[in-house]
């Protein structure tokens, strides 16, 4: 089933009357359960359309429709909520709220969403124990390691079931070990929960990984490779 | 959760939010100290004039405030005065005769209101009496001598009635008060000594002394080497009736003790028949009658009540008379407004300034949050009740300090004997009661929120601002 699709997406940045081209008529679609890397050298528009596909920037022209809904047709209260209900973000500096702990953060979604108590203890434990931190509940961000936060930020990507993630560089700051611990656990949830993984990444490793390789070069798609 | 997370977001940077809030506790303790202070002052002075100078309401001859001449006197002074009592709100009604003339002793003059009254009477309307300076008199209970005054301390000091001496009794007591042996040994030296006043005792006291011990003791040195000689005669002197020139030796029935120097100094109680007797004054006619109320809230509608039954009359509230008094205390509260008003400034930028900080510090952060769906009301809220727990922490705390603060000091005072002299002259005690009431502490509360609320608008306003994207983008 297809929930996200990409037509003629551009966006165009004015810098002291310079035009920049940082996405350039790409179009794409996603299938559910995709775990799909968006690879390509710096400056090549991955994050800006990772930023797009997520609602947090609006294409200059063209489409994004996720699923059935084309995003410009939400009004930016609309889409803050829509963003809460079905995507999911994993950010290269984790971004976990520092004075809540690993647990609070996981919950933080779901008390948006006023999920009822007994849910959210049992969704909150379930996701730090699939990401190995079941032990760590308590602890701060700045108590646990960068790949135990960024395993946290997975969690918590995921809290609401979302339908997708889009995870924008998720393994820049890890080590190798901690790469492929939280690559095997966002792998093990994709098939799980079938949800669509959409990474930005030039991280080797996550390209081995992923299923689908679309290759970005000057804002344009120069290459899209399903394994 | 928004709740909790602003509650924890305020302790984020300790020491930063320690620092506002002890800023906010210091700028609420500081000025409602000072408003307490000066609350307390005013209210003591009130007091003063109405238990000791003025009472709550006067009648007297239109014309006897401009000339306090005896010929303009009230009649049928009996009449009035029963009719008056009648008034259930009326606690005590009396006379007092008024003559202008001079105190004198061999060596002193001073210029003096002789006031003659009804001893008895007297204790119902005012609070005089009980401001007896021990072993100076009895007031007037001796039935024996009827020629007795009570006078001010200042006017005993004028007239040299008091004087300065340094004798055994003198030292051991200031031994007994732990003054240090290198100050009582310099005053030893002056054992024996006798200063007719307090001038001359200061001057030596200064030159043989440290100007350090002068401060520290210097006070307690002068009130102990006090003296008096009890039943000391004096003449009082003034016009009569018949504008002849009269007058009669008194003697000193009691010195009393105000902090008001200006009435301490110009006030002299004798007996009224003394003194009616000697100015020759008919039985019937006075110069005021005082007039004291159960109830001071009931001061405006008696004062009008009197004015219309009495319109021959100059019938005047505490507030007409001393309008010095009346006008400090409204002034006050004008002053407590403008105080506060400066207090609240001070904290509303200081709260805005942290939270823009806050703001501009967590601008990912900020942006990660709308980005992973917290809507813009929600960061305002947070960003709001942020704010609002700073300036209620550090407000509730300086109310809390305050109270506390206030509650020890409206027991014990606060001693300012270094202004002693400034403030009696002016007619305030230098040993201050603060006093807060509890309407004070509300309105004070409900405006540090109101501060609060008001002053973390901008910041999260500046918050919502905020594109998600490009908040991300920051480092």
């Amino acid at each position: 089933m297809k929930v996200l699709e990409l037509n003629n997406v551009h966006k165009v940045y004015n810098t002291t009357h310079i035009e920049v081209h940082a996405v350039n008529g790409v179009n794409l679609d996603f299938e559910e359960g995709e775990f799909a890397a968006i690879v390509g050298p710096s400056g090549s528009g991955k994050t800006t359309l990772l930023n797009m596909i997520g609602g947090l920037d609006m294409p200059t022209e063209g489409k994004i429709v996720v699923n059935s809904t084309d995003l410009s047709t939400l009004k930016s209260s609309a889409i803050i909520d829509f963003r809460m209900r079905n995507i999911g973000f994993v950010f290269q500096s984790y971004n976990l709220i520092p004075v809540l702990t690993a647990k609070e953060n996981v919950e933080f979604i779901m008390n948006l969403q006023k999920w009822p108590r007994k849910k959210k203890d049992a969704r909150t434990m379930e996701l730090l124990k699939a990401v190995g931190l079941a032990d760590r509940i308590d602890s701060r961000p700045a108590q646990l390691s960068g790949g135990q936060q960024q395993r946290v930020a997975v969690a918590r990507a995921l809290a609401s079931k979302p339908r997708f993630i889009l995870a924008d560089e998720p393994t820049a700051n890890l080590d190798t070990k901690s790469t492929e611990t939280l690559l095997d656990i966002m792998e093990k949830l994709n098939r799980e929960e079938n949800i669509t993984f959409i990474f930005s990444t030039h991280d080797a490793r996550v390209m081995k990984k992923a299923r689908r390789v679309i290759t970005l070069e000057d804002g344009k798609v120069v290459s899209d490779e399903t394994r | 959760m928004i709740t909790k997370t602003a509650w924890k977001n305020i302790w984020r940077n300790r020491v930063r939010s320690l620092v506002v809030i002890a800023a906010i506790t210091i700028g609420i303790f500081g000025g409602v100290l000072a408003v307490g202070v000066m609350n307390g002052a005013i209210d003591q002075r009130i007091n003063e004039v109405l238990d000791n100078e003025v009472a709550h309401i006067q009648l007297a001859n239109k014309e006897f405030r401009a000339n306090n001449d005896l010929e303009y006197s009230i009649e049928n002074v009996d009449e009035i005065v029963a009719a008056i009592e009648e008034n259930e709100e009326v606690e005590a009604v009396g006379e007092h005769l008024f003559v202008v003339g001079m105190a004198n002793t061999a060596r002193k003059s001073s210029g003096v209101n002789i006031i003659g009254i009804n001893p008895e009477k007297e204790k119902e309307l005012f609070g005089l009496h009980n401001e007896l300076m021990p072993g100076t008199g009895d007031y007037f209970s001796d039935p024996d001598r009827e020629e007795l005054a009570y006078i001010g301390f200042d006017l005993a000091k004028n007239l040299n009635i008091i004087r300065y001496e340094i004798n055994k009794k003198v030292i051991d007591e200031l031994k007994k008060a732990e003054v240090p042996d290198e100050v009582i040994s310099v005053i030893n030296e002056y054992s024996g000594e006798r200063f007719s006043n307090e001038r001359s005792f200061k001057k030596e006291m200064r030159s043989a002394l440290t100007g350090k011990q002068v401060s520290e003791y210097g006070s307690l040195i002068l009130e102990k080497a006090q003296t008096f000689r009890p039943r000391a005669k004096f003449t009082l002197t003034f016009i009569d009736s018949h504008n002849h020139q009269t007058g009669g030796v008194f003697r000193v029935g009691g010195i009393y003790d105000i902090p008001n120097s200006m009435f301490e100094s110009s006030q002299v109680f004798v007996r009224e028949e003394i003194l009616r007797r000697l100015v020759e004054l008919p039985d019937d006619e006075t110069h005021k009658i005082i007039v004291r109320l159960k109830d001071i809230e009931n001061t405006k509608l008696i004062t009008g009540n009197l004015k219309t039954e009495y319109p021959e009359l100059e019938v005047l509230n505490w507030r007409e008379i001393q309008p010095d008094i009346a006008m400090m205390s409204e002034m006050a509260e004008a002053f407590y407004g403008f105080f506060m008003v400066i207090i609240l400034a001070a904290l509303a930028f200081g709260i805005v300034n942290t939270m823009l900080m806050v703001v501009l510090e967590r601008t990912k952060e900020l942006g990660m949050l709308t980005a992973i769906g917290m809507n813009k009301k929600k960061v305002f809220r947070m960003i709001m009740t942020e704010s609002v727990f700073l300036s209620l922490t550090g407000g509730l705390t300086g109310m809390i300090v305050s109270w506390i603060i206030i509650t020890i000091t409206s027991n014990q005072g606060i001693k300012l004997f270094s202004m002693q002299e400034g403030l009696e002259a002016m007619g305030f005690s230098a040993h201050i009661y603060p006093s807060i009431t509890l309407e004070f502490f509300l309105i004070v509360t409900v405006l540090i929120i109101i501060t609060g609320i008001l002053s973390s608008v901008y910041p999260a306003l500046k918050a919502l601002k905020l594109d998600p994207a490009d908040a991300l983008r920051t480092e």
